[in-house]
C-alpha cells in the first residue's frame, strides 16, 4: 500500500496521524492563485509541486500534479509490497486508476490551449484523465492490462473493483489499483458553486454541518490472488464489492437513499456476509447536508442498528477520485491495527437519524470493515476488507 | 465472450448501408461531423443543458433501453465526454474571475455525466460504470461487460462508446498535431502520405448478455497493448490469434482501422502481413474519422458485415468470400494504446 | 421599469439563461410555481437562477433556502426584483 495526503506523506505518516485525530485541512493554502486562498479551508498535501518533481526526479515536461500525487503514491506500494520489476512488467500485472481532475489542474494552461491564445504548451496530452496512468504505464513499463475509470467522488472504488473483476476472470494475475486527484482551481469553484462547500472545517454527521471541504491526494494498493502472494505480507482481504446507481439526482443523493442502500446491500451479498458481521463503516461522510443524512438513512435501513462509523473527510478533506482508494488503505490500517479512527469536528446528531460517529480513536476487534464511496452521476460504490 | 442483440449509431454516415454505396457524406472543414436525430426520447428539461456527446449518448441509448425488457447495467466508455462543459465552466470562471458562477456545466462536465444521465432517465439503478482510458476506453467498457456476464449470466447490459469534436478539445488535438494540415477530402483519406488524421465524432451502443439465441453477434475475445513496438504487437497478434481462433478457421475479414495518418500505418500493415491470403481487408475511418472511442462504430460495422455486403469503396483488399464468419477488429490510438476485437458469427 | 415589463423581461432572461428550448415567454404564468410541477426546474436551476439575479440585478442572495423562496414563481421573483435591485 501506498497513500499520499494532507496529514503525511507514507503509510505510516497516516497511521500516526489517524491516531492522533491530526486535522490536515486549514485555511492556510498556497499552491496556486485563487480568490478562495485563506477563505475556505482545503487538505493540501503540504509540499509544493516543484518538490515533489524533484523528490520523484521527474524531468519530463508535461506531467500534472495529479500524476506526481500518484507516482509518489505507487514508489511506496511497490516498495512495501516487494515487487520486482519483472513482475510489474509482466503482461499479467493489471494498472487500474482512477482519477476526476487529470490535468484539469492546469487552469491557466488548458485556458490558453483550449481557446487557441498559445502555439501549444507542455501539456497539451496531460488534460485528459488517462494522462496519470499513460505516464505510470510508461514509467513502470508496465504490459498488462490499463484502464482508468471516472465515476465522479467513487472512482478509485471502483477502480479497486475493476482490478478484483480482472484476475477473477483470469485477465490478470496481479493488479495494481488506486486512485489520485490534486486541489484545482475549477474544482473549487465548481463545488462553490454549486454551494456545498464549507466555510468552516467539515463536520461529517453533525446537525449543524456547512458542507464539504475539499483535498487531494494518492493512495495505490497491490492485490494479489491469494494463491500467487509468495510468501509476500498480506495486509487484508478484498471480499466484497459492488456498484449500483442512485438515479435520482445529478449531484444529489435520493431522500430514500437507494443507491448507498444497494451499493452496501450488493458488497455484503458479494462477500457473502449477513449485515451483522460488518464491525466498522469507513463512511462517504462528506459533511454536505445531503450526504450525510441520507447515508445515514441507508445504513439504518439496511443495518437496522447500524455498526460503528465514522468519516475521515474530517481529517484530509474530500479527495474527490482518491478517495475510495485512499479510504481503503484506512479501513486497511484498521483491520491490521484492530483500532477505529476518530470522525472530527463532530458536535450533536442529526435529529432526523440519531447517529453519532466514532468520536475518539479507539481500539477494538475489526474483522469485517465496509468502506462507501458515493459520487455525482449517483454513482455509488461499497468494498468490504476482512482481516485474514 | 458475450452476444450482441441490438446496435444502434450516431456517426457522419448513419444511413451509409442502406443509401448508395458509392455515396459518402463529406467532411466539412475536415471534421466529419455526426448526423444527429431529433432525440424524441430525452425529456426536454433534459435536453437542454445537454452538451453533444451527452446528447449523442443518451439519444443513442435510450430506443434500445426502451426496446429491452430489461436491462441491468450500463456501462460507457468516452475519453473525453464533458471535456466542452469543463472548459465552459472554465471560461466562465475566468471571465467572472471566479465569481458567483452556474454550477450546470460544472455538473454536466464530469466523465462519467453519460452514465449517469442514462441511469436517471431511464431510473435504472444497477451496475453503472465510466471507462474514460482514452483510446480503450470503449474496449475497456467491453470487456467490463464480459465479465460481468461471466458472473452474472442471466443479465443483460448496455455498452457504448461516445466521444464528440467539442471546439476545445479540437483545438487543443490541432495543437498537438493530431490532424491533417493540409485540405483534403475524406474520400481520399487513404491516398495520402502524411502525418494527422480527418477527425470523427459519434456514439454507438449495444444491448449484450451472455445468450447467443437471436443475437446478431458473438464477441468472442478481446486483447488490449499499450505499446510502441511493432514486433511485440505482431507477436501479440500471434498469441490472440492462436488463443481465439478455432482449429481449421481463418480471420475471414480483418477490420482495419487505418486512418490516413503516415506514423500509424506500419502497425496495421504489420498486422495484415500476419493474417491469411483470403483474409479481406475492409476499412471505415473514411466514412467516420478517427477518435478515441472509434472502435464502437467499429464493432457497430462489423456487426453489420454479418448481416449484409460490405460497400465496395470500404475494401482494401477483395477476396473470394462474400459471408464472413470472424472478423478481426483493429485499432490503434496515436501509436500507442492497440486494441484487437473477435467478432463472430455464431 | 412598469411590473408587467418587468415580468417579461425575467421570463426571457430565465428561458435564455436555462435554455429551455421550446419555452416562450407567454407558456410561463406569473403565479405558477417555477419548481417542481410547473416549469419542472429543479435545485441546480435555483441556484442558476440566483446567479442571473446576481449578474442582472445585482442582488446577492448567499442563503439557498431563502432563495428558494424568492424564486417560487415569477410573482415572488420579480417582487423581489424590484425591492432589492441595485442596478
Amino acid at each position: 500500500m501506498g497513500v499520499i495526503s494532507a496529514i503525511g506523506n507514507s503509510v505510516a505518516e497516516n497511521h500516526q496521524s489517524l491516531k492522533n485525530a491530526t486535522c490536515g485541512v486549514s485555511k492556510e493554502f498556497d499552491l496556486f492563485p485563487t480568490k478562495y486562498a485563506g477563505l475556505l479551508p482545503f487538505g493540501q498535501v503540504p509540499i509544493s509541486t516543484e518538490d515533489l518533481q524533484k523528490q520523484l526526479l521527474v524531468n519530463d515536461p508535461g506531467v500534472t500534479r495529479t500524476t506526481l500525487l500518484a507516482l509518489h503514491a505507487l514508489n511506496e506500494a511497490i516498495a512495501d509490497c516487494g515487487i520486482s520489476a519483472e513482475e510489474i512488467q509482466s503482461f499479467d500485472t493489471a494498472l487500474i486508476g482512477a482519477n476526476t481532475v487529470g490535468g484539469m489542474c492546469l487552469t491557466d494552461e488548458l485556458y490558453n490551449d483550449a481557446n487557441e491564445k498559445t502555439d501549444g504548451s507542455d501539456y497539451l496530452a496531460s488534460y485528459d484523465c488517462a494522462s496519470v496512468n499513460l505516464y505510470l504505464q510508461k514509467h513502470f513499463k508496465i504490459k498488462g492490462i490499463i484502464n482508468t475509470i471516472n465515476t465522479a467522488c467513487s472512482s478509485s472504488a471502483n477502480a479497486i473493483m475493476y482490478g478484483a473483476m480482472l484476475m477473477k476472470n483470469g485477465y490478470a494475475k496481479r493488479a495494481i489499483v488506486g486512485g489520485t486527484d490534486c486541489l484545482a482551481k475549477f474544482t473549487i469553484n465548481g463545488f462553490n458553486a454549486l454551494h456545498i462547500l464549507s466555510s468552516d472545517n467539515c463536520t461529517p454527521f453533525d446537525e449543524g454541518r456547512k458542507g464539504l471541504n475539499l483535498g487531494e491526494g494518492a493512495a495505490f494498493l497491490i492485490l494479489e490472488k491469494e494463491e500467487d502472494i509468495k510468501g509476500r505480507k498480506v495486509y487484508a482481504e478484498l471480499t466484497g464489492y459492488s456498484n449500483a446507481n442512485d438515479a435520482y439526482h445529478p449531484s444529489s443523493l435520493s431522500d430514500e437513499g437507494d443507491g448507498p442502500f444497494l451499493s452496501m446491500q450488493g458488497a455484503l451479498k458479494v462477500a457473502n456476509l449477513t449485515a451483522d458481521k460488518i464491525d466498522f463503516i469507513n463512511a462517504h461522510g462528506t459533511g454536505t447536508e445531503n450526504n450525510d443524512e441520507v447515508e445515514s438513512k441507508a445504513m439504518i435501513r439496511l443495518f437496522d442498528k447500524p455498526p460503528a462509523f465514522a468519516s475521515t473527510k474530517g481529517n484530509i478533506g474530500h479527495t474527490l477520485g482518491a478517495s475510495g482508494a485512499i479510504e481503503a488503505v484506512y479501513s486497511i490500517l484498521s483491520l491490521i491495527h484492530q483500532e477505529v479512527y476518530a470522525n472530527l469536528h463532530f458536535k450533536n446528531t442529526i435529529p432526523s437519524t440519531g447517529l453519532t460517529p466514532v468520536q475518539s480513536y479507539t481500539k477494538m476487534p475489526v474483522n469485517h470493515i465496509m468502506s462507501n464511496s458515493f459520487g455525482f452521476g449517483g454513482n455509488c460504490s461499497s468494498l468490504i476488507f476482512s482481516k485474514v | 465472450m458475450l452476444y450482441i442483440h441490438k446496435t444502434y449509431c450516431i456517426s457522419a454516415q448513419q444511413d451509409l448501408l442502406q443509401a448508395n454505396i458509392e455515396l459518402i457524406n463529406e467532411a466539412v472543414d475536415k471534421k466529419l461531423l455526426a448526423i444527429e436525430p431529433s432525440y424524441e426520447k430525452i425529456p426536454p428539461g433534459i435536453l437542454r443543458r445537454m452538451g453533444k456527446s451527452i446528447r449523442m449518448g443518451v439519444g443513442a441509448a435510450l430506443p434500445l433501453i426502451s426496446e429491452t425488457d430489461n436491462i441491468d447495467g450500463i456501462i460507457m466508455g468516452s475519453a473525453n465526454a464533458g471535456m466542452d462543459d469543463c472548459v465552459k465552466f472554465l471560461n466562465q470562471m475566468v471571465q467572472y474571475e471566479e465569481g458567483q458562477l452556474t454550477p450546470g456545466s460544472f455538473v454536466q462536465s464530469t466523465g462519467n455525466v453519460i452514465a449517469g444521465q442514462l441511469g436517471l432517465i431511464t431510473k435504472n439503478k444497477g451496475y453503472n460504470i465510466t471507462h474514460i482510458h482514452l483510446g480503450l476506453a470503449f474496449e475497456n467498457a467491453l470487456l467490463d461487460a464480459m465479465m460481468q456476464l461471466n458472473t452474472n449470466q442471466s443479465n443483460t447490459y448496455l455498452v457504448g462508446g461516445v466521444d464528440e469534436i467539442s471546439p476545445f478539445h479540437y483545438n487543443i488535438e490541432t495543437l498537438a498535431g493530431s490532424y491533417k494540415k493540409e485540405d483534403i477530402s475524406n474520400k481520399y483519406l487513404y491516398e495520402t502520405d502524411s502525418p494527422g488524421c480527418v477527425v470523427g465524432e459519434g456514439a454507438a451502443m449495444f444491448v449484450v448478455n451472455a445468450e447467443a439465441a437471436s443475437s446478431i453477434a458473438k464477441v468472442a475475445a478481446i486483447s488490449t497493448i499499450h505499446s510502441t513496438d511493432i514486433e511485440l504487437l505482431k507477436q501479440q497478434l500471434n498469441l490472440f490469434l492462436q488463443k481465439n481462433i478455432p482449429a481449421g478457421e481463418n480471420v475471414d475479414l480483418f477490420l482495419s482501422g487505418e486512418n490516413g495518418d503516415n506514423r500509424t500505418l506500419p502497425y496495421y500493415t504489420a498486422c495484415e502481413t500476419l493474417l491469411a491470403d483470403d483474409t479481406a481487408v475492409v476499412r471505415y475511418k473514411h466514412m467516420v474519422g478517427d477518435y478515441a472511442t472509434v472502435s464502437a462504430p467499429g464493432l457497430w460495422y462489423a456487426c453489420e458485415f454479418l448481416q449484409q455486403p460490405v460497400p465496395e469503396h470500404m475494401f482494401k483488399k477483395k477476396t473470394s468470400k462474400t459471408e464472413y464468419r470472424n472478423i478481426l477488429l483493429y485499432n490503434n490510438f496515436k501509436g500507442l494504446q492497440h486494441s484487437f476485437i473477435l467478432v463472430s458469427n455464431l | 421599469m412598469e411590473t408587467a415589463e418587468l415580468k417579461l423581461q425575467v421570463k426571457k432572461q430565465i428561458i435564455e439563461f436555462l435554455n429551455l428550448i421550446s419555452v416562450k415567454p407567454e407558456d410561463i404564468k406569473d403565479d405558477e410555481p417555477l419548481f417542481g410541477e410547473g416549469l419542472g426546474l429543479d435545485s441546480i436551476d435555483s441556484i442558476e437562477l440566483i446567479v442571473l439575479l446576481g449578474r442582472e440585478y445585482g442582488i446577492d442572495i448567499k442563503d439557498p433556502k431563502e432563495g428558494r423562496k424568492v424564486l417560487a414563481d415569477i410573482n415572488t421573483m420579480v417582487a423581489y426584483i424590484e425591492q432589492h435591485r441595485t442596478k
